[in-house]
């Protein structure tokens, strides 16, 4: 071991950890959330993003709360599954699925991000070029696609979390915690996937 | 079981670390209660395989023959194990032997696991109590602690969890699980608690502890039921504090 040490790996690792539940996990929860508005009809929608968008200093607050920490944690979750290699071929524990969907739906959720973004916070964001996306039926794989599996990433990732920061030590307390992140899972991806059903109509 | 019976080995052979790699299969006789280290060395004594081609003897390791020493894991029908402790009976057949694929090969299903050893001494799993002069009885153990920790002690370095984890390939430097898991052994220890915070500075390196990816093959993976994914969360916790607590004292 050298003398001296540089625990930048650590640290990385760590924030890499911390910017996917906050803020990334909590934006994400609560624009799923946000997005229920679109219940409500087309009126409705196109006001609660004007007034999102009008909000003083939005894209200041974008780029720090969700952009930048989005970028950070894709772009090094990136190098992290490249890291990996995975065996489920040999090993198929529930888990090691579990891991590998894990580095799948980070992929997806990096391409997804970016295609929504570009079409809708660079282009014109509206019920009506929403739901100009979604009547696609390819659109609306890709956008159904989008939401569960970034949902499961979450999900998983804080069943994670809870172990990369010693909270879940040891395996009955990690089990229980995974009924939690199970039903958190199922519950926004509810939420997400009527946001789209909105759309549909 | 019936007379005439044969049992069927198809294994890996490959005859030095740059040669190409082949499959052989042999036959041989029956026998109750043999296990895969005796069937190789049936194979020794007559390197013959089932079609009548005779062939250079198996490569492998093999020391203690009670699953105590590690020396003869290797991949059986896929899954990395023992092979002194897998018994015929038990394997389905052909019994498919494969080298460990995360270790550099020497020949067969003969690997060089230095690099755990290497592990070991990067995370000072041992307890410094060399000096000069007798240092005395050291600090007593409790009775409690000591029972989880004996769990730990019972690893034997031979690599199953490292074949087993994801995060343990060509493009990753990450020590695996076996090494962690002794940092939490030698931690618990009273006199080896002393050093603790050469261990858990150690654990912070590239490779080190943030490099698992919660699969938790491993504990899956270990032959001696070491708890190693109570072990890896735990060693999550300590480093946090032990690396907060060093950068706030700097
Ligand atoms: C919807 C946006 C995202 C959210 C809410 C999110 C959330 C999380 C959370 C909470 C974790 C657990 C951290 C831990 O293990 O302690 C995590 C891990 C991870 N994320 Fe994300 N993430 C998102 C996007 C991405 C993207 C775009 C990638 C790029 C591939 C990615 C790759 C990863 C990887 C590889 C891990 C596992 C890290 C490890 O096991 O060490 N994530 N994510
Ligand atoms: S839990 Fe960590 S150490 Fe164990 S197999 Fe998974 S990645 Fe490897
Ligand atoms: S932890 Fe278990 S599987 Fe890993 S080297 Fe030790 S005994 Fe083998
Ligand atoms: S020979 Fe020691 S474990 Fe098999």
């Amino acid at each position: 071991m050298s003398s001296v040490q540089s625990p930048y790996h650590f640290l990385i690792r760590r924030i890499h950890s911390l910017l996917g539940l906050l803020p990334i996990g909590v934006f994400l929860t609560f624009h799923l959330f946000l997005n229920l508005s679109a219940q409500g009809g087309a009126a409705l929608y196109d006001k609660v993003i004007g007034t999102m968008r009008n909000f003083p200093g939005i894209f200041v607050i974008e780029l720090i709360v969700i952009f930048i920490p989005i970028a950070v944690h894709a772009v090094y979750g990136t190098w992290v599954v490249y890291t990996g290699q995975s065996n489920l071929l040999k090993y198929r524990y529930a888990r090691n699925w579990f891991y590998i969907i894990q580095r799948v739906s980070g992929l997806y959720t990096v391409v997804f991000v970016i295609t929504h973004v570009w079409a809708l916070r660079v282009g014109e964001a509206s019920f009506a070029a929403l739901q100009h996306l979604v009547t696609n039926p390819w659109g609306l794989v890709f956008y159904a696609l989008g939401i569960i599996f970034a949902v499961f990433h979450f999900a998983n990732g804080l069943w994670a979390f809870a172990i990369t920061w010693g909270l879940t030590v040891g395996p009955h307390s990690q089990k229980i915690w995974s009924y939690v992140c199970t039903l958190l899972f199922i519950v926004i991806t509810v939420v997400g996937l009527s946001d789209l059903s909105a759309f549909l109509r | 079981m019936a007379e005439g019976k044969t049992i069927r080995l198809k294994i890996r052979r490959q005859d030095g670390p740059d040669k190409p790699s082949r499959w052989e299969e042999f036959s041989l006789p029956y026998r109750p209660k043999m296990n895969v280290i005796s069937c190789l060395m049936e194979v020794q004594k007559y390197p013959v395989t089932s079609d009548g081609k005779v062939t250079s003897p198996v490569v492998w390791e093999c020391n203690c023959l009670e699953e105590v020493c590690g020396a003869c894991t290797m991949n059986i029908n896929g899954q990395a194990r023992q092979a002194c402790s897998a018994l015929i009976d038990q394997l389905q057949q052909p019994v498919v032997l494969e080298p460990l694929t995360k270790f550099p090969l020497i020949r067969d299903l003969m690997v060089d696991r230095q690099i755990m050893f290497d592990n070991l001494k990067k995370v000072r799993a041992w307890i410094p109590i060399d000096g000069t002069y007798d240092l005395g009885p050291g600090p007593r153990m409790a009775e409690v602690k000591r029972q989880w920790a004996y769990e730990l002690s019972k690893c034997m370095t031979c690599g199953c969890c490292m074949e087993a984890c994801p995060q343990i390939n060509a493009r990753s430097k990450f020590i695996g699980p076996a090494a962690i898991s002794q940092v939490r052994l030698f931690n618990a220890h009273p006199t080896g608690e002393m050093n603790k915070h050469e261990r858990l500075a150690a654990l912070l390196d590239e490779g080190g502890i943030a490099d698992c990816g919660n699969a938790q093959n491993c504990v899956q993976a270990c032959p001696k039921q070491i708890p190693l994914t109570t072990s890896l969360a735990d060693l999550n916790r300590e480093t946090n504090k032990f690396a907060v607590s060093r950068w706030l004292r700097k």
